[in-house]
């Protein structure tokens, strides 16, 4: 038998689903513009502006991008290489440093936990920061800089231990403890089994950060086999802004700058990868972001 | 989940807004880089003995046999590794010509060189903390880049001395003349390309349209009026004219460019803050934005709007630089020079045969003409480094040496260029084109390479020259000397900026309703900004500078 709905109920769900329709809408549209003009002819886009549907439909733009790959495909190798790394060593770190920090038996927990919380709020500056990784650590120009100062956030070291806290009671880290378990063997044998959806989490935010990292390839990149794929895009689009303004003041030769639909189109390939990678972690991902953040 | 991105992402910006914020202000911590390693090298320079060094000076070039008496030996015993520090991208054979040059650089000044691209990401503060770390030995530096600040601040070596002991050579090919406009505090801290060249804004307009339709030349307001109505009338489909807003504080909207054409003052580095001066009496500044004149021009504004010249919803289009290329409209006012206007013509040539292309600068019509700054493409050797001397004589011989001079702007003979039988550059790769180390700095009059549809532009300069020369101050661009420091009046600026957005781009944009109200409330609400703080402050460092120069 069918309970029927209370018209205020029936009323509330008409407004959930346009308003979430809506939104859902507003951050779709967006996306279907860039693919529609990274489909249409430059030309359209100039003389019609933008369209949902694309009109005079080619696959120009992905040719030209194609045509001389070597550029756009270096660069995805090196993200690839730098959020693969970047990942799993980060994870490695934040869990470790997370476990040790949400055992009680770890006296000095408190004073570690606070330097780790006040690098949240205070921090050097960015000169500091890269005078200490060029001048002192002489790492400009590395790949290794493109994925080291990345590792740990405070953040997500916070998510982390209180994730494992709460997912893991003191009484079976004991209980292991009178069974002779080391901590090695806790952190490998009982707490990592339970963490799966503290790691997808943290993951996903560690390899989204490093996906979408371009700062690090402008700061410290001498070269541009060493830039990340958001950096060679971004660039690119600066690159046609700038020469535009600077043709102001000098002459320069004339440099083929991308059409507007190469631009989008380059979107499209830069972003793809990242968007397959959420179905497979979201599962994991919202019953991880809401065990962390709620009972933080 | 977009709601996570939306997180990450607004994180990282405000990561990179911090950061652009904290770099502006790091002029001040510059000396923090030191000359510490100066002092030292000069020391163990003046330790050594000169038997090595003469060694060396037989192999230098015969460059260097002019002046050899007066100066001192440099130093060539240590072989040193330098960075110079350009702009843009870097092009495929990097590696290929550096070698190339290095090997030559090498033999003579027992130096390599190594060019580091900052890539236009954020270069501004990339530029800022290169200078921080001494990351670099030779620097490009431009008035629009901030030289006069940054040389106040003593990032960059002062030259005059080490000119004469060092680069005797470079000295007397760039002359006192445009070493002079170097000067900042009464010091040379660069040394400025040798090619003057004219980026003279003006009017780029399709001839022949002009010509089909029996259309005036479109050389002051009015004619402009009348051949824009012309076109509007045989072609009802045609865009007229593309503008979009504009940041600064000159011009808020593309198409009020066109005033230029009557006030020489209305320029890409004109005067700021509503304030204009005659080219003649430049100490003389007075008040536009408070003026019955820019009410009269507010309103012309308006009536083209009204016209249909651009289309109403030209504020938030995107600029297209393309679009006269491509036939979009029909005439443009703003962000022109005569290199543009040249390849305009190239382009029509190639694509559209039929079309074509003419220029209008606005010096043409206002008698007001000038070559580039000498600061507008320049380069500075760092201060701090351990070999500032080193550095300014690889300067000197990748400037004054015709073969090092070709190889680094235009890549290696036979493989990236040739000359033709006219003597013209002919391009061969792409892996190495025109200037591609974008060393514009670099550039020397007499050894410079020209493509054929360079022949047009000379024929342009010459012109120009002509009438540059007949100005008070010849061929000075008075107005790009000039470096504002605003540090004292940020606050202020950046309200004034606000309001410009708001309420000048509007009025620019001839889509208000009402101009004299709202020009009306566009002075009460510039004046709550600061604007009195502004100009004041303004005006107090233009006096100064036109006292120092001599522009009275």
């Amino acid at each position: 038998m069918k309970i029927k709905k209370a018209k205020t109920t029936i009323l509330l769900e008409i407004i959930c689903y346009v308003v979430l329709g809506v939104s859902a809408l507003a951050c779709v549209l967006p996306f279907i513009i860039i693919i529609s003009g990274s489909l249409t002819d430059n030309a359209t886009i100039l003389k019609e502006g933008y369209s949902i549907l694309p009109k005079n439909i080619t696959l120009d733009a992905y040719l030209t991008i194609f045509k001389a790959p070597q550029d756009i495909l270096q660069a995805y190798k090196m993200t690839l290489f730098y959020t693969i790394v970047g990942t799993a060593v980060g994870l490695l770190m934040i869990t470790l440093t997370a476990y040790v920090l949400s055992r009680k038996a770890f006296k000095y927990r408190n004073e570690v936990s606070f330097i780790i919380y006040f690098t949240s709020i205070f921090g050097g500056g960015t000169i500091p920061w890269y005078l200490m990784y060029t001048n002192v650590l002489n790492l400009k120009g590395t790949t290794f800089v493109m994925w080291f100062p990345g590792l740990m956030s405070p953040f997500l070291v916070i998510l982390m231990r209180t994730f494992i806290a709460n997912s893991v009671p003191d009484a079976i880290t004991e209980a292991a403890t009178i069974d002779g378990a080391g901590h090695v063997d806790i952190f490998a044998r009982i707490v990592m089994p339970v963490l799966k959806p503290g790691l997808a989490t943290v993951g996903l935010f560690l390899a989204l950060g490093y996906w979408n990292d371009w700062y690090r390839s402008s700061m410290f990149a001498t070269s541009s086999k060493t830039w990340e794929l958001q950096y060679y895009l971004y660039d690119l689009l600066n690159a046609t802004t700038a020469l535009k303004q600077l043709s102001q003041y000098t002459s320069i030769a004339s440099v083929d700058l991308p059409t507007q639909s190469v631009k989008l189109a380059m979107a499209v390939v830069v972003t793809g990868p990242i968007l397959l990678v959420y179905p497979f972690v979201q599962r994991y991902f919202v019953s991880g972001i809401t065990v962390g953040a709620v009972k933080g | 989940m977009s709601k996570m991105m939306g997180g990450l992402s607004r994180r990282d910006f405000m990561k990179g807004m911090m950061v652009g914020g904290v770099a502006a202000g790091s002029a001040g911590l510059l000396s923090a880089c030191g000359s510490r390693q100066t002092v030292s090298e000069n020391l163990s320079a003046s330790e050594e003995t000169l038997e090595e060094s003469a060694s060396v000076s037989t192999s230098e070039s015969t460059q260097k046999e002019t002046a050899a008496e007066s100066t001192h030996e440099l130093d060539t015993s240590e072989q040193v590794n330098l960075i110079f520090y350009v702009m843009g991208d870097a092009p495929a054979d990097e590696v290929v010509v550096e070698e190339a040059l290095n090997e030559i650089l090498l033999e003579r000044l027992n130096a390599t060189i190594d060019f580091q691209f900052s890539s236009w990401t954020d270069w501004t503060s990339k530029y800022n903390l290169t200078l921080t770390s001494c990351g670099a030995d030779l620097i490009y530096v431009a008035n629009w880049m901030d030289y006069g600040t940054f040389a106040n601040s003593g990032a960059f070596a002062e030259l005059d001395e080490m000119l004469d002991t060092v680069a005797p050579t470079l000295r007397d090919t760039v002359g006192e003349y445009y070493l002079d406009m170097m000067r900042v505090g009464g010091k040379i801290y660069g040394i400025p390309s040798t090619w003057s060249e004219y980026t003279c804004p003006g009017v780029r307009y399709r001839e022949d349209l002009r010509q089909a339709y029996d259309l005036p030349v479109p050389d002051s307001l009015e004619n402009i009026e009348a051949y824009l109505l012309g076109v509007q009338e045989n072609m009802p489909d045609q865009v007229l004219m593309t503008a979009g807003s504009l940041d600064g504080f000159q011009i808020s909207f593309a198409a009020a460019s066109v005033f230029n054409i009557k006030y020489p003052w209305v320029t890409v580095n004109g005067l700021p803050y509503g304030l204009g001066a005659d080219y003649d009496s430049p100490s003389e500044v007075y008040d536009y934005w408070f003026s019955d004149d820019f009410v009269e021009d507010m309103k012309l504004m308006k009536k083209w709007a009204d016209l249909g010249f651009w289309s109403r919803s030209s504020l938030s289009e995107a600029n297209n630089s393309d679009a006269f290329a491509d036939g979009l409209n029909v005439l443009e006012v703003e962000g022109l020079n005569p290199s543009k206007y040249v390849s305009s013509v190239t382009t029509f040539a190639e694509d559209h045969p039929d079309w074509s292309a003419a220029y209008i600068a606005y010096g043409e019509v206002t008698g007001v003409m000038y070559a580039g700054h000498a600061t507008q493409n320049a380069t500075a050797v760092v201060h701090g480094t351990a070999n500032e001397e080193r550095a300014l004589a690889v300067l000197e011989l990748l400037m004054t040496d015709e073969e090092v001079n070709r190889l680094v702007q235009y890549g290696i003979e036979g493989v990236h260029y040739e000359i033709d039988g006219d003597g013209y550059y002919q391009g061969l790769s792409d892996n190495f084109t025109y200037e591609a180390f974008n060393t514009w700095n670099l550039r020397n009059a007499d050894y410079r390479l020209y493509g054929e549809s360079d022949d047009l532009l000379n024929e342009l300069f010459a012109k120009y020259e002509e009438i540059g020369n007949q100005t008070k101050f010849p061929n000075v661009d008075i107005y790009s000397g000039f470096t504002e420091d605003y540090s004292s009046y940020s606050a202020e600026r950046s309200a004034v900026a606000n309001v410009m957005g708001q309420y000048l781009v509007p009025l620019q944009a001839g889509l208000v309703d009402d101009v004299e109200a709202a020009v009306t409330e566009f002075r009460e609400k510039i004046t709550e900004a600061g604007i009195e703080t502004c100009r004041k402050g303004f005006q107090e460092q233009w006096n100064a500078y036109c006292e120092e120069y001599g522009y009275l």
